[in-house]
């Protein structure tokens, strides 16, 4: 008995969840829009869905949050970076990789936000454009034998996506 | 000089055309100096991009030029500017001025947050001078809320030549968005010098848009203190994007001068120009500002949009004009940003430049404005190192030795005896910066490629090539097409750096008239102008080898025709910049 119960609840709860349309609905509109403009659209989509606010963020805020995604990519390159430096200390490649991803944390990131939230969002585009020259930057550094290549190609896609959101409030 | 008979010349074309010869081979050296040792006037490798006589602050960042104005016979430059960091934010309005245009003092910052209507930036604005000669700043300050309003201010003392200290009225904002005027709260900035109509009231208008409509808010004053917005903007286009930095302004039909911002009549034509937001581009258009209905007409074909006509083809954003009463022009200043990464510019320790100054008036055809840096640059040239008349044969390329080649102002002229020789255009050449960019110096040409290559490294690694290409057109025989080029594709070995080409088409009649093109020189940044102030593109350049007393200065000729050359070229002085 109890298990007939439940499997009426279950398929009354999933009754009313397909027909209550509810505002998330309306909202993975926006970002499936959003990110169809992006360059690669399925890790778009997947950054934003990762994050709590995405469901109920206008542009402005998508763009805000897909920040964020780069900077917490710079900031995992930037730590595997300090890490791979321990080990080899004083090489060049590290050091200039270190200064890329830098250059991200300390200023593309912040200037993105202040430009987003006091609406002049082309300094925006400009600090996420500048994010995909870092991450490739860094990668060249090491001619071929690169231990960062998954994590640059990560960065510059990111930033093209991040770029690309911003471009939709020009 | 090297005379060559018949048959050496036929040796030579043969052996050239199976590339046996390096185009090299020529070098006429001009110098009618003793050629001394070229040491570098810097200290090397410190800073090798910082410039010689262009305007920026000693270090962090800056954009917009705000407020320039004259004001007893003193200059004032206002900027954009972080006093923190070497990237956009906590921006202030610096201050620098100046009694020839060319050298500058700095002052202390003269707005910076310290209402509630500007606590979170003091954006972009201008000065009004104000009957009596009281200047009035106008600019647009960030309010608690995030949302972009109109201020107004003026100086503390009246009496201080360098009006060191403004003061803001208590009114303040006198413009915001509302419910009543839906005016967008962040795309609501940047407004104008304002301008007198015969009604004794004053206009400003203040970029915006709607949707992806741009529009220049128009709004309107008895007292300067109470603004009240038109119903209809001064001007608007559909599709475009937002508009920043909007200008307005009237010149002379008639006179090379230029006039104040109220001037109206017969003689007098009204130019309007936008920065667009979306591309980073600027257009103007030329029109005719209908007083009593207080709109603006472009002229028939003339468009602010990507077929439009830019004061600037290359780098050269949030410009602004201004008249100068003392000398009776009306002078252009424009903010041209790194294309450098952040991460250079972090190391650099600076961001972001002003173009010199330059004049603007109206083309005598009154279908497109000329300018040409003002005048008053032309007392750092030194060491004047002649260029005679010479042959450029095709192939060929010429050093000129005896300038500072990192710091430099040349200015040449160009002539073809025979345009016989030139290829048609393609109806499908619209674009002049695509087809600078498909057709860079290493493609060949019957008229051209010929110009000038800045910022070369002494094997040639590293070059930026300013130049012209000459076609016949494809709908008239007997009229030609000339493109002028800024190829920076091989001006660094360093990758991170924005190396894209710029290009433009210049109206001039290689028939009736010579190439002109003269080129300001100043280690990260070159200037170039052709058909004498018709057409200017700007571009920033961070090379690695061609740097300070390595650099190197050369004038070319890559195509097939012989092309003659003649101008000069001298070595720039340092001004002293803040």
């Amino acid at each position: 008995m109890m298990k007939r119960n439940s499997i009426y609840v279950a398929a009354l709860v999933l009754v009313i969840q397909s027909v209550f349309v509810p505002i998330s609905h309306g909202d993975a509109n926006l970002i499936e829009q959003t990110c169809r403009q992006t360059p690669y659209h399925d890790l778009c989509v997947s950054s934003l869905k990762a994050h709590p606010l995405s469901a109920s963020a206008d542009v402005t805020g998508l763009a805000l949050i897909m920040v964020d995604v780069v900077k917490a990519k710079a900031t995992e390159c930037a730590n595997k970076i300090n890490h791979l430096l321990k080990q080899r200390p004083g090489d060049q490649a590290l050091s200039s990789c270190k200064s890329n991803y830098n250059g991200v944390l300390v200023a593309d990131v912040p200037v993105a936000i202040e430009a987003l939230t006091k609406g002049d969002p082309k300094f925006a585009e400009q600090g996420m454009d500048d994010t995909v020259i870092e991450a490739k930057s860094c990668e060249d550094y090491f001619s071929g034998r690169s231990p960062m290549t998954d994590l640059n190609n990560a960065s510059q896609k990111l930033g093209a996506v991040a770029a690309a959101i911003v471009r939709l409030l020009l | 000089m090297m005379i060559f008979s018949l048959w050496q010349f036929c040796l030579l074309s043969l052996l050239l055309s199976y590339g046996v010869i390096e185009l090299q081979a020529s070098h006429h050296v001009y110098s009618n100096l003793q050629t001394t040792q070229l040491t570098s006037t810097h200290p090397q490798a410190k800073d090798p991009y910082r410039t010689g006589y262009h305007f920026q602050p000693r270090k962090n960042w800056i954009n917009d030029p705000n407020g320039p104005l004259i004001y007893k016979g003193i200059y004032h430059l206002f900027y954009q500017y972080n006093p923190s960091s070497v990237v956009w934010g906590n921006i202030v309005w610096a201050h620098s001025t100046s009694t020839d245009l060319v050298n500058w003092i700095p002052h202390e910052a003269a707005i910076y947050p310290s209402i509630l209507s500007d606590i979170n930036g003091c954006w972009s604005g201008s000065v009004t001078i104000l009957p009596g000669g009281k200047p009035a700043i106008l600019y647009t300050g960030i309010n608690p809320d995030k949302e972009q309003v109109q201020n107004l201010a003026f100086p503390k003392n009246l009496s201080d030549p360098f009006l060191r200290e403004w003061v803001k009225v208590p009114q303040n904002p006198l413009m915001a968005p509302t419910q009543a005027n839906q005016i967008n709260a962040s795309s609501f900035r940047d407004p104008t010098t304002a301008w007198l109509g015969p009604d004794k009231r004053w206009r400003l208008i203040i970029g915006s848009k709607r949707n992806q409509r741009g529009l220049a808010i128009l709004y309107r004053s008895k007292d300067f203190m109470h603004w009240t917005k038109a119903k209809h903007p001064l001007y608007s286009t559909p599709k475009n994007g937002m508009w920043e930095c909007p200008d307005f302004f009237p010149v002379s039909k008639t006179k090379l001068l230029g006039l104040d911002t109220s001037a109206i009549g017969p003689d007098v034509k009204h130019v309007l120009k936008v920065s667009l937001d979306n591309t980073r581009k600027e257009y103007y258009t030329i029109g005719t500002y209908n007083v009593s209905k207080d709109i603006y007409i472009p002229d028939d074909g003339s468009i602010e949009s990507d077929s439009g006509l830019r004061y600037d083809y290359g780098k050269f954003y949030a410009s602004k004009t201004f008249f100068d009463s003392a000398k009776n022009r009306r002078i252009l200043w424009g903010w041209i940003n790194e294309s450098s990464s952040v991460s250079g510019d972090i190391k650099k320790g600076w961001s972001g430049l002003q173009a010199i100054p330059r004049t603007i008036v109206l083309d005598k055809s009154g279908k497109q404005l000329v300018q040409w840096p003002v005048v008053e640059l032309e007392k750092l040239r030194t060491k004047e190192v002649k260029l005679p008349s010479t042959l450029l044969k095709g192939g060929s390329l010429h050093e000129v030795i005896g300038v500072t080649a990192a710091q430099a102002d040349v200015d040449v002229a160009f002539e073809i005896s025979d345009l016989k020789k030139a290829e048609v255009t393609d109806p499908s050449w619209t674009n002049a910066q695509l087809l600078c960019s498909k057709k860079g110096t290493s493609v060949k040409g019957a008229l051209g490629p010929f110009g000038l290559l800045a910022f070369v490294s002494k094997d040639l690694k590293e070059k930026t090539a300013i130049f012209y290409r000459i076609f016949k057109s494809h709908n008239n025989n007997n009229k030609y097409v000339v493109l002028m080029c800024s190829d920076q594709s091989r001006s660094s070995l360093n990758p991170d750096n924005d190396m894209t080409t710029y290009g433009a088409f210049v109206n001039v009649d290689p028939l009736y008239e010579k190439l002109s093109l003269r080129s300001l020189i100043d280690h990260s940044i070159v200037e170039s102008f052709g058909g004498k102030g018709k057409a200017c593109i700007t571009a920033r350049v961070y090379p690695t080898l061609a740097v300070d007393g390595d650099t190197h200065l050369y004038a070319f000729n890559y195509g097939s025709e012989s092309v003659k050359i003649a101008g000069s070229a001298w070595s720039m002085k340092t001004a002293k910049i803040n």
